[in-house]
């Protein structure tokens, strides 16, 4: 990750917000001013090869941000640069070309799949669409994915009510890869399967980026999952990312005072560590995005808020090489205010 | 049928545990389904005691039987297809499974309460929260409405919910995740339970709310010193919260020992899967995962010999012929494996050396001395290790 700084984004997200209508119906958007501010003024970027773990509470506007980079819903405001170009204006013909290189693997393997499609229709359509070589070519490639992903290709012809939990999420992992992508976003690709199965997983990802160089947006809630899986990470709070740093000073020095509680909730699978170490319990919940606080959005529940973070909002700032915080509190010596160039 | 009045009922929770016996024993407890594709083995002779104060830790992947064993616990398996095959339920002395319906039904929620996992799907959508809080202690306890519905308030104000004499007037859909799960924890303790069942009560919450209810369950355990059964797959829960653990696979407990054994001395390869399994909150390099190879057997066609064998990294032959008997320690602590007391297959055991999970260490000290964490370090559990 060292050369990182000198390489070109693979993805630069400037200035990325995204509003919802706060009432449902047809004419709502029209008439009704209230919206839902899920992503807000939300930047930054990702290097080819890596894995950028986003992690944040539900409705923290995460899956939302992954959503509005590949254009499944369409952004409010702010561009998405993707290979240098701007996603949020592409035609559906640009859009098209452009999926070629970014792919999505969803949450709920279950949900995600055809059951009326065999695993070889399903693998084989990114394929088909893009119109990637001859039929029999296509086969090939999909019993090679399978291979891969370790699954039976004896199985290509299967059904997907005929597999577990576990190797659904391996055949949208092998649809993911057909063609080869250079990004996948990965919005809870493993938090609907047992530890022993997640295990699996997570360490099928690992073995593919390593074989095809592939980028990982890897959206989560699970800290210690996407610890393990990120090289740097971004963590969000309703709507807005409050920390991003490597993920290793993001879990032994986190300035926000919302990183540290959430590292703090964590429980940790260890009966000494857990009767001995500190804990910062939040009170109440998340207030909603329809309404969010004024000032910094996290001041409501901060133990540390003074008066200024009702009042004023806090910018991303670089507190040490390439870890940025928003807090007036915890970033002391803030050395320059970010453009996002890390 | 005259129905009996709430008087006419002793509550066994103040009858005195007899000698020699404890609060809860579940003796080689087995019950299986019969359905149509053939026996599913839910329940596959499951063990246990627990006293009052306690916290045992049930843990396993899904379909491992862990929260089935605990709906037949409180009677609430359908039979058939359930049908109780072997063994016994005993409540202070008193066998559960000879209990009439009604009698049972005093027992439900009223010595013996459960959370379930998901607080949208447990409340009734329909009804007030303060009557659904209520409704027990107008059952078991004859309170009249008010009087139930000024309680309920109570209670309410007891879980940690704000203005709660306007929320109790509120339907569950005006409450969130969190809030939900402390009407429904309301709920369970309203007739203050020998024995709190919960399953899963976090699993569906954030990491932030899921710390909030975690305290609320052990401060309240140690004002009221009930018995809790946790539920869980997260391990990490269990290292929070338990005191013993019994681990579940295949419908069996395939270990079962204090907190501490289950984490640094186990001796079953299962058990040794799951901790491999966790992402380490290491601070150093990051080791690769090893994860249990497989997934779970089918109950209705249960290997035979050991059901882990096949999943076993160090199954041997006698593993895929014989199944294991309980090997137990001077100290009760269990393990299903042939293997568990050789010492030389114990090395194989992953390294927990009491060194692990050293995270967010770089914590200031105004978090610390903050308000906002006025219960962390008080909440020492009552009662001990039996």
């Amino acid at each position: 990750m060292a050369e990182q700084n000198v390489r070109e984004p693979l993805l630069k997200v400037e200035h990325l917000s995204k509003e919802f209508p706060a009432e449902a119906g047809m004419l709502a958007g029209r008439f009704s001013k209230r919206v839902v501010s899920a992503v807000k003024d939300v930047s930054f970027e990702i290097y080819p090869g890596e894995t950028f773990g986003l992690v944040g509470e539900s409705g923290c506007g995460k899956s939302t941000t992954g959503r509005s980079i590949m254009r499944l819903t369409k952004p409010t405001e702010g561009s998405v640069f993707f290979n240098g170009q701007d996603v949020a204006k592409m035609s559906n013909k640009e859009l098209k070309d452009m999926r070629r290189n970014m792919q999505f693997i969803f949450q709920d393997p279950q949900a995600s799949l055809n059951p009326r499609m065999t695993i070889g229709e399903i693998v084989s359509e990114p394929m088909t669409i893009h119109n990637v070589g001859t039929k029999e070519e296509r086969i090939d490639r999909v019993r090679e994915l399978l291979d891969v992903v370790g699954l039976n290709p004896e199985h290509i012809n299967r059904y997907p009510h005929e597999f577990s939990g576990g190797q659904r999420q391996r055949i949208g992992i092998a649809r993911a890869f057909a063609l080869r992508p250079k990004l996948i976003i990965c919005d809870e690709p493993v938090s609907a399967l047992d530890v022993s199965i997640q295990a699996q997983v997570l360490n099928l990802l690992k073995d593919l980026q390593d074989k095809f160089g592939t980028a990982y947006l890897f959206i989560a809630h699970d800290l210690s999952v996407v610890q393990h899986i990120s090289d740097r990470v971004a963590v969000m709070y309703l709507g807005k990312i409050v920390e991003i740093s490597d993920w290793k000073t993001l879990y032994t020095e986190p300035h926000h005072p919302y990183t540290q509680s959430l590292l703090s909730a964590v429980p940790v699978p260890d009966p000494d560590v857990q009767k001995t170490r500190k804990r910062i319990i939040l009170p109440g919940d998340p207030p909603s995005p329809i309404d969010p606080p004024a000032g910094c959005r996290f001041h409501t529940r901060c133990p540390i808020a003074k008066e200024i973070c009702g009042n004023e909002e806090p910018k991303l700032c670089e507190v040490r090489p390439g870890h940025f915080c928003a807090c007036h509190c915890a970033a002391v010596n803030p050395i320059k205010e970010t453009s996002i160039e890390l | 049928m005259a129905k009996k009045k709430h008087t006419d009922y002793v509550d066994l929770k103040d009858q005195p545990i007899p000698e020699g016996q404890h609060l809860l024993e579940v003796d080689n407890l087995k019950m299986f389904f019969h359905t149509e594709d053939g026996v599913v083995k839910a329940v596959n002779g499951v063990s246990y005691t627990l006293d009052r104060g306690e916290t045992l830790g049930v843990v396993g992947e899904s379909g491992s039987g862990k929260s089935v064993t605990h709906m037949t616990i409180m009677g609430l398996i359908d039979m058939p297809p359930g049908k109780i095959e072997e063994g016994d339920i005993r409540y202070r002395g008193k066998s559960l499974l000879e209990m009439t319906e009604q009698e049972m039904q005093h027992v439900r929620g009223n010595d013996i309460a459960m959370i379930f996992q998901d607080p949208m799907t447990s409340l009734n959508p329909v009804y007030k929260v303060g009557r659904q809080v209520g409704e027990g202690l107008r059952l078991h306890r004859g309170y009249s409405k008010q009087e139930a519905l000024e309680r309920a308030t109570e209670l309410l104000r007891l879980v940690g919910i704000p203005s709660p004499e306007k929320r109790v007037n509120e339907y569950p859909h005006q409450f969130s995740g969190g809030m939900r799960q402390r009407v429904m924890i309301a709920m369970a303790l309203a007739c203050d339970p020998d024995i709190l069942i919960a399953d899963e009560p976090t699993t569906a919450l954030d990491v932030t709310i899921q710390a909030q209810i975690i305290e609320l369950m052990k401060e309240m355990q140690q004002k009221n010193g009930n018995a809790i059964i946790m539920i869980t797959h997260d391990l990490g829960v269990v290292a929070d919260m338990a005191d013993k653990i019994m681990v579940m696979y295949a419908g069996r407990p395939v270990e079962f020992g204090t907190a501490d054994e289950i984490f640094y001395e186990s001796r079953h390869p299962y058990t040794w899967g799951l901790i491999r399994s966790i992402p380490e909150q290491a601070i150093d390099e990051k080791k690769p995962l090893t994860p249990i190879h497989g997934n779970p057997p089918s109950l209705v066609n249960l290997p035979k010999g050991c059901p882990f064998a096949p999943r076993c990294p160090y199954a041997v032959d006698i593993c895929h012929e014989q199944e294991p008997e309980h090997i137990t320690t001077e100290t009760g602590h269990y393990s299903a494996c042939h293997f568990a007391d050789d010492p030389e297959f114990l090395k194989f055991a992953p390294d927990t050396s009491r060194s692990r999970g050293k995270i967010a260490t770089g914590m200031p000290d105004t978090l610390e001395t903050s308000e906002a964490a006025p219960k962390a370090d008080g909440a020492k559990k009552t009662g001990g290790e039996a």
